[in-house]
């Protein structure tokens, strides 16, 4: 019969912040023809006793050179827990063959230690991590040699036990619901009043932006606001960060945002002789991301602010002129103001006027076919006169009496 | 600065004392409800025990009866100084866990801040009035806290409101006890009325 060489594992290595698992291995494919297809079957085992958790194969095609294989395995419990052990054999069709083949031997096993096979180690693990909403989480406690375990609490609950080895056992929660802002604590308590901890943040990937809206009060600054959907019930450090890039000018702004406003806003600078803005607002948590974009014309989102500093004045029986400023550059646009005046016996009226936008001016206004004697109220609001958006709003009111015929 | 014996000197110290020992009775009550707005928030259950953590000034005292009224007041500021930087501690890392999601507790750890160091004012003012420049701050701080896990920091967290609490209990016999002493000289040994 043939059987294969056993094959040579080159590494085998943990990253503890992704329990993941990295093999690497040496195909030997120098020693068969070109083309053959072979099969890698790999075996994970754990605990103190070294059961299976799981076999997988792996296809490749030899090609009459030496190959260096890679081969990832993310472990539903944390490598610190236990130790993982890996071993790995394979099976060549070789075509040319006439009579049977068999797999070949078992390689060597591989380990991969866990804390708890480290007399100075202990601990809850995984440590202060982040999982979803809905999750199974496999949580364990490491405890020194001589302690034992009494319970193992999730929150205010206590969780059945599986052992892992004589300095470790879990506790497996199934589709964990969010957490407190303080995250859920996980609490051993061991023998002779000791007692070791992990806080484990159960939290939503961000929500895609909602009504994400982009404009301008004063061409200096632009004012993107959004609602951010579902809280993802993660704060502090672990919060959702928020970036707004700019695809025109590559500029890329973080946006301080606090977490507890139900609108969020980012600022971003206007850019010189830039109109349009074609944003992406960038979302992320440690759970996940998503963005949402928007494309602007920045002469179609103006919102002017306020008008201030309203006075009205005039000597005739019949006509007024006001005069008011808004704190803002508008050189580039028209203005569209619309002056509301009321007094007592007449209902309110609307006037538009439309002039010039300026840098950081005073505009004025004339309003004819008044009443005699008769104390007016004004107040003004402007907008893009080209593009309307949005009116700023009112001013303050102000009071004035038209003279005697 | 009024001599230590002249009559506005024993009125100021007697106004200090009071005043003193009502504050450490505010700081207690207050401490008391940070101290289960604190468990509740962090998820701690109040049978939780705290080992004596490190850096934090322990407020049972030995041969308590035995003690001066200069080393009561310098043990006494010592540990304020002590709990200012700790609680100071905390507050950072409460914003940095939570940002803004539980601003609550970030005021009542605040106004505890404040209010520990008014109780300083009040310590050193008192040693002024001994004749004693109180000790200078360098190098005084808590020892850093080595890393330590997020659940390792809510225990250390409250360790040392539990301890601070106690403290306050303590700094009111101890201001009581210099008031007994003061028709004497300070540095008499009190009568025993250990706390």
């Amino acid at each position: 019969a043939f059987v294969p060489l056993t094959p040579r594992i080159l590494s085998l290595k943990p990253d503890f912040s992704t329990s993941t698992l990295n093999l690497k291995w040496s195909d030997n494919g120098s020693a068969f023809p070109y083309g053959l297809d072979a099969i890698w079957q790999i075996q994970i085992l754990r605990k103190e006793a070294m059961e299976k958790v799981t076999q997988v194969n792996y296809y490749s095609k030899l090609t009459h050179e030496d190959i260096v294989l890679s081969w990832n395995w993310a472990s539903d419990m944390p490598l610190e827990c236990t130790s993982h052990y890996v071993k790995i054999r394979c099976y060549v069709n070789v075509t040319q063959f006439v009579g049977p083949m068999n797999w070949s031997d078992w390689s060597p096993v591989e380990k991969v230690a866990g804390k708890d096979t480290d007399a100075n180690e202990s601990g809850v693990f995984p440590q202060d991590t982040v999982v979803a909403v809905g999750s199974d989480v496999t949580i364990c406690c490491v405890h020194k040699e001589g302690q034992w375990i009494k319970q193992m609490m999730y929150g205010p609950e206590i969780y059945p036990m599986i052992h892992l080895s004589s300095r470790s056992s879990a506790i497996r929660v199934l589709n964990a619901s969010a957490s407190d802002t303080s995250g859920t604590n996980v609490v051993c308590m061991l023998s002779e009043d000791g007692m070791e901890g992990t806080v484990l943040f159960v939290g939503y990937a961000p929500d895609t932006p909602q009504n994400l809206s982009c404009e301008t009060s004063n061409f200096l600054i632009i004012k993107c606001t959004w609602k951010p959907g579902r809280p993802s019930g993660l704060y502090g450090k672990r919060g959702t960060k928020y970036s707004l890039f700019e695809r025109i000018s590559g500029k890329n702004v973080s946006c301080e945002v606090n977490e507890m406003n139900r609108e969020r806003v980012c600022g971003f600078p206007v850019l010189a002789d830039q109109k349009t803005y074609d944003f992406v607002l960038g979302v992320s948590n440690p759970i996940g991301q998503t963005e949402s974009s928007i494309l602007i014309d920045l002469t179609q989102r103006v919102h002017p602010k306020t008008p201030e500093k309203l006075t009205v004045y005039g000597n005739s029986s019949t006509s007024v002129r006001l005069r008011w400023f808004i704190n803002s550059s508008f050189a580039d646009i028209r203005l569209l103001c619309q002056i509301e005046t009321s007094s007592g016996h007449s209902e309110q009226k609307l006037h538009n006027v439309s002039m010039p936008g300026g840098k950081f001016s005073t505009y004025t206004a004339q309003l004819n076919t008044l009443h005699p004697y008769t104390k007016y109220h004004f107040r003004v609001r402007c907008s893009a006169a080209d593009h309307f958006w949005k009116w700023s709003d009112w001013s303050r009111i102000e009071e004035h009496t038209t003279l005697e015929a | 600065m009024a001599a230590a014996g002249s009559p506005s000197a024993t009125l100021r110290r007697r106004d200090l004392r009071s005043r003193g020992i009502r504050l450490a009775g505010k700081m207690r009550s207050d401490v008391i409800d940070l101290l289960d707005a604190y468990m509740e928030q962090q998820g701690l259950d109040a049978s939780v025990s705290v080992a004596a953590v490190e850096g934090v000034p322990a407020a049972a005292a030995e041969h308590w009866d035995e003690q001066t009224g200069t080393q009561r007041l310098l043990e006494n500021l010592a540990a304020y100084r002590t709990f200012r930087a700790l609680l100071a501690q905390m507050l950072e890392e409460q914003r940095e866990q939570l940002g803004e999601a539980d601003a609550a507790l970030g005021r009542a750890l605040a106004a505890v801040l404040l209010q520990v160091s008014a109780f300083i004012y009040h310590l050193e003012e008192l040693l002024r009035l001994e004749s004693r420049s109180p000790p200078s701050e360098e190098g005084t701080g808590p020892p850093l806290a080595p890393h330590l896990s997020l659940f390792e920091r809510k225990l250390r967290g409250l360790g040392v409101l539990r301890e601070l609490a106690q403290w306050a209990v303590r700094s009111v016999r101890d201001l009581r006890q210099l008031a007994k002493a003061s028709p004497g000289s300070s540095s008499a040994p009190s009568p025993a009325e250990s706390p």
